[in-house]
């Protein structure tokens, strides 16, 4: 679900992050707007907790394990808005330091994740559970649906990422630049993981972090169900949920995205565009691209609406648009913007729907009380105890005296952001090979050693994306150049690009991200995004997330550890789940008392609700002399790689 | 505010009583604190002593009762006054006991800088301040440590120069050298006999008898959120009846020559007369 560098195309980051970006402005000025100075320290410690629950290993049916993103129970406590802010800044700090999901990926995962993925289950939550008491057994099932699908339509979305990619991006011979698979390929294999495994984690999380909580705290549960039997009149009165004129502008945004996103494309171009201008002039390339487009006629599988929405946007600028508008690729790239649209506005209106209706009588509130059950968690345990060393590892790196180290965070940051550009923007292997190569020396200076990256990054990364591009070398159509032996499976050239292309672009953004991590400190790095006029507000954010997911990962170690030892005995996979649930739920309780906790200590030292920080000093010459070089370097190499 | 005679107290708390959701913290306490006094509350835990250090620092607010700080009402309306917060905040300084919620911040630098970038000083100011107070609690190698490289002792510090950058008029410490080893409890012991010239008040919640009489000159004793008793730190560490009913110390059984075993108190403390 964590899209990593390299499967999309620079055109669509870009897209996704238009995409995200209304939705982080109008959360934000909600959230600023109703929790006040409360929402720093509280955004902080939520995101803090929600990574920390991304690494819990949870026990499913049949004995695997799977992993939760936890936007249903962000989006429960939190609220949706809120909720994307959090999840979104969990998703950051994945991003830059564990690797999770490419750096330039982000605005993707978190269109998917964070956003689609707190609007549904939220929207899910309040309708399922919508006349329920807050004690029901029916809000656990509503949240653990709500978890469930929410992680299944953000699948989906990444899936229709993916899939859009090869239709959209390949060099003149077919292969495709990015993601191999068309949609037909991409939306079962996402969704197969996803109905089952992550879908179920998701399930168990949402819903076992709701029923602890309703034992524990339910207070928690009454901002996202503020027409719930009153049960305590001393809890606090919750700010409203989404209104319709707040809403208001957001829809606007959306809709003016919609509109705009085939001029988007168009103006941001990439590959696509470049792949048009080229082979509209050349002849040649003009019957290959016919070609190799027989082949890539859209799939079967495509659901039709897609193709008729797809019908429906090309339709019109049929008659004044270039040919290539008129494209079925170009019509799936607008209908999967409109089908994302379309989710995300129909969960708008539901919640809108649901703050309209009229307040429900209270029922009895029955607590239950079941015992928590101990078990083993090695794996989790494992998780933890790593994502410490990391952590650890990185800030001893960071403090070496490398080549790196000694440049101006901002140096690093802007070289590493042209360096990863240009890695994914590039259509030669040769100039991404340059790329790879160059990150190497670059770390090799800093006294990362190749032993580092090859265990950290290179394996790591070979290992998931190699078993993603395999399939590619058979599946992608073209010119066969070799068959399997006894299955006679022909393997494409174009195939074998395409794989190449993955590995090599997932192996260069991954190499040039761990650079950054690995030469900066965390703190230094936040001064420098503070310095490209990042939101004080986030940034202040991200370090208090940053120092809190540490503690958290310490707390959840401790708490895992000490179950350990008093382990007697296998458990059955349901207490196991019961556990790995309840310590969830304690985690979460620690994490909000932290919370309020903290939120006086910054009182107590001034703050008053508005961030304020100290601004970076000035760069220097030699410093900007740097940071140009990195840029120049980065733009020839996607001069020569075009 | 240096004149020689200023008439109202640092604090006055007047029948103050604090209630959580459903606990009772604090029952119509009173006590007066004058400026340049250092004052220990004592009591065992749940006692009352850090609610009431929060309701001094302005962070809860009594449910009956008054306190003023230097003859003003301190209310959570007079906080909202910009003004005033400002003023408050700059004059009053607490530090946590948990070093996980005092510092927050992703550095120890940051830390630091936190309370004077919020007062809004100078930017140029807060850097030279910021150098200032690490150097003056030892801990400029430390400036871009994240708190979970640092030792107990290490936190503590930070958390004492994140307060002190601002120069506070009243300190309020809770807890300060709980579960710090004997070595950095004897440092920030002896930074807060020397610290502020006896020009400054110094409130400190404790249970730790051994140091009573280096950081107080009154103790309060608290008790289910009342005043149990009021005196100096001799008077008070001779009352054994008082401690042990106050869960300060706790019988000590020990065996006798006579070879029977007696419950019997049993102070460490260093009572020199």
């Amino acid at each position: 679900m964590h899209i990593p560098d390299g499967y999309l195309s620079p055109s669509t980051c870009g897209v996704l992050v238009a995409a995200a970006a209304p939705f982080w402005y109008t959360a934000l000025r909600r959230v600023q707007k109703t929790l006040t100075s409360r929402m720093v320290p509280l955004l902080s410690v939520f995101a803090a907790f929600s990574f920390v629950i991304m690494m819990f290993n949870l026990p499913l049916p049949g004995g695997t394990t799977g992993h939760a993103v936890g936007m249903g129970v962000a989006s429960i406590v939190l609220g949706p808005w809120a909720s994307m802010l959090a999840i979104s800044i969990a998703l950051v700090i994945q991003a830059v330091f564990f690797g999770d999901g490419g750096i330039t990926a982000i605005g993707a995962n978190c269109f998917n994740m964070a956003i689609v993925g707190s609007l549904v289950s939220y929207a899910l939550y309040r309708l399922i559970g919508f006349r329920a008491t807050l004690g029901s057994a029916r809000r656990v099932m509503a949240a653990g649906i709500g978890g469930y699908i929410a992680i299944n339509v953000a699948a989906l979305c990444a899936a229709i990422e993916f899939g859009i990619q090869p239709v959209l991006f390949h060099d003149p011979a077919g292969a495709p630049l990015y993601a191999p698979y068309p949609l037909s390929v991409s939306i079962p294999a996402m969704m197969l993981g996803h109905l089952t495994l992550a879908g179920l984690a998701e399930f168990i999380i949402s819903a076992g972090i709701i029923a602890y909580l309703q034992r524990t705290d339910p207070g928690l549960l009454r901002l996202s169900a503020p027409d719930a039997a009153d049960y305590d009149s001393a809890t606090p009165a919750a700010p409203e949920a989404i209104t319709f004129p707040a809403a208001r502008k957001l829809w606007l945004g959306m809709a003016l995205l919609l509109i705009l996103t085939p001029l988007g494309t168009l103006a941001v171009g990439g590959a696509w565009g470049e792949w048009t201008a080229q082979d509209l002039s050349d002849p040649q390339a003009r019957a290959e691209i016919a070609a190799v487009s027989g082949n890539r006629r859209p799939p079967d599988l495509v659901p039709r609406g897609l193709e008729r929405l797809s019908s429906v946007w090309t339709a019109p600028l049929s008659r004044y648009a270039p040919a290539f508008i008129r494209s079925a690729a170009f019509g799936y790239f607008v209908s999967a913007m409109v089908g994302v649209g379309l989710i995300v506005v129909s969960c708008l209106l539901a919640s809108w729907l649901l703050a309209k209706s009229p307040p429900k009588a209270p029922t009895a509130w029955a607590p239950s009380d079941r015992p928590r059950r101990k078990s083993f968690v090695e794996k989790t345990l494992r998780g933890l105890v790593e994502a410490m060393q990391r952590t650890l590892f990185a800030e001893d790196m960071a403090m070496a005296r490398g080549l790196l180290q000694r440049f101006d965070p901002r140096v690093k940051l802007i070289g590493v952001a042209a360096l990863v550009l240009a890695a994914i923007a590039v259509h030669r292997i040769s100039v991404l090979a340059g790329i790879f190569l160059a990150a190497v020396v670059l770390a090799v200076l800093s006294h990362i050693s190749l032993g580092t990256l090859a265990t950290r990054v290179w394996l790591a990364v070979a290992a998931f994306t190699g078993v993603i591009a395999l399939p590619a070398i058979f599946l992608t159509p073209g010119e066969p150049v070799f068959r399997l032996p006894l299955l006679a499976w022909p393997v494409t050239l174009q195939g074998v690009r395409a794989a190449a292309f993955l590995i090599l672009r997932a192996e260069t953004a991954a190499t040039l991200s761990i650079l950054l991590v690995l030469t900066t400190l965390w703190t230094h790095l936040l001064g420098a995004i503070r310095s490209v006029r990042f939101p004080a507000v986030l940034v202040a954010i991200l370090g208090m997330t940053y120092r809190y997911t540490f503690l958290f990962l310490q707390i959840a170690r401790d708490m895992f550890e000490s179950r350990e030892s008093r382990l007697v005995g296998v458990l059955a996979p349901s207490d196991r789940r019961r556990l790995a649930v309840s310590s969830a739920g304690v985690l979460l309780d620690k994490s909000l008392q932290l919370s309020g906790e903290v939120h006086m200590a910054m009182q107590s030292r001034g703050f008053r609700g508005q961030i304020r920080l100290l601004d970076e000093r000035e760069m220097g010459v030699a410093n900007w002399l740097l940071a140009a070089g990195f840029v120049a370097f980065g733009a020839l190499a996607i001069w020569l790689g075009r | 505010m240096k004149e020689p005679r200023e008439p109202a107290a640092a604090f006055d708390v007047k029948d103050v009583s604090f209630r959580y959701l459903d606990v009772a913290a604090l029952n119509g306490l009173s006590m007066r604190i004058q400026r340049g006094e250092r004052v220990a509350l004592l009591g065992a835990n749940g006692s009352g002593k850090s609610t009431l250090l929060r309701l001094l620092a302005g962070l809860y607010f009594p449910d009956a009762g008054e306190i003023s700080f230097f003859g003003e009402s301190l209310t959570e309306r007079m906080l909202e006054n910009e003004q005033f917060f400002y003023s408050f905040r700059r004059r009053v300084g607490m530090v946590f006991q948990n070093p996980d919620i005092q510092l927050f911040n992703p550095s120890v630098f940051d830390e630091v800088a936190f309370g004077p970038l919020q007062l809004q000083w100078p930017k140029a100011q807060i850097r030279e301040r910021v150098g200032e107070t690490l150097d003056l609690m030892g801990i400029s190698h430390l400036r871009d440590r994240a708190p979970h490289r640092l030792s107990g002792g290490e936190k503590k510090r930070v958390a004492l120069a994140s307060v002190l950058v601002l120069d506070p008029e009243v300190l309020l410490l809770d807890e300060p050298s709980a579960a710090l080893d004997p070595s950095s409890q004897a440092q920030i012991v002896e930074f807060l006999v020397s610290w502020g010239n006896r020009s400054k008040t110094v409130i400190t919640a404790t249970h730790d008898l051994d140091t009573l009489e280096d950081i107080a000159d009154r103790c309060y004793v608290l008790e289910n959120g009342a005043m149990a008793a009021q005196g100096t730190p001799l008077a008070i560490l001779h009352d054994v009846a008082l401690l042990e009913r106050t869960k300060l110390v706790r019988p000590h059984h020990h065996v006798h020559r006579e070879g029977a075993a007696q419950p019997h108190p049993h102070l460490h403390s260093h009572l020199s007369e």
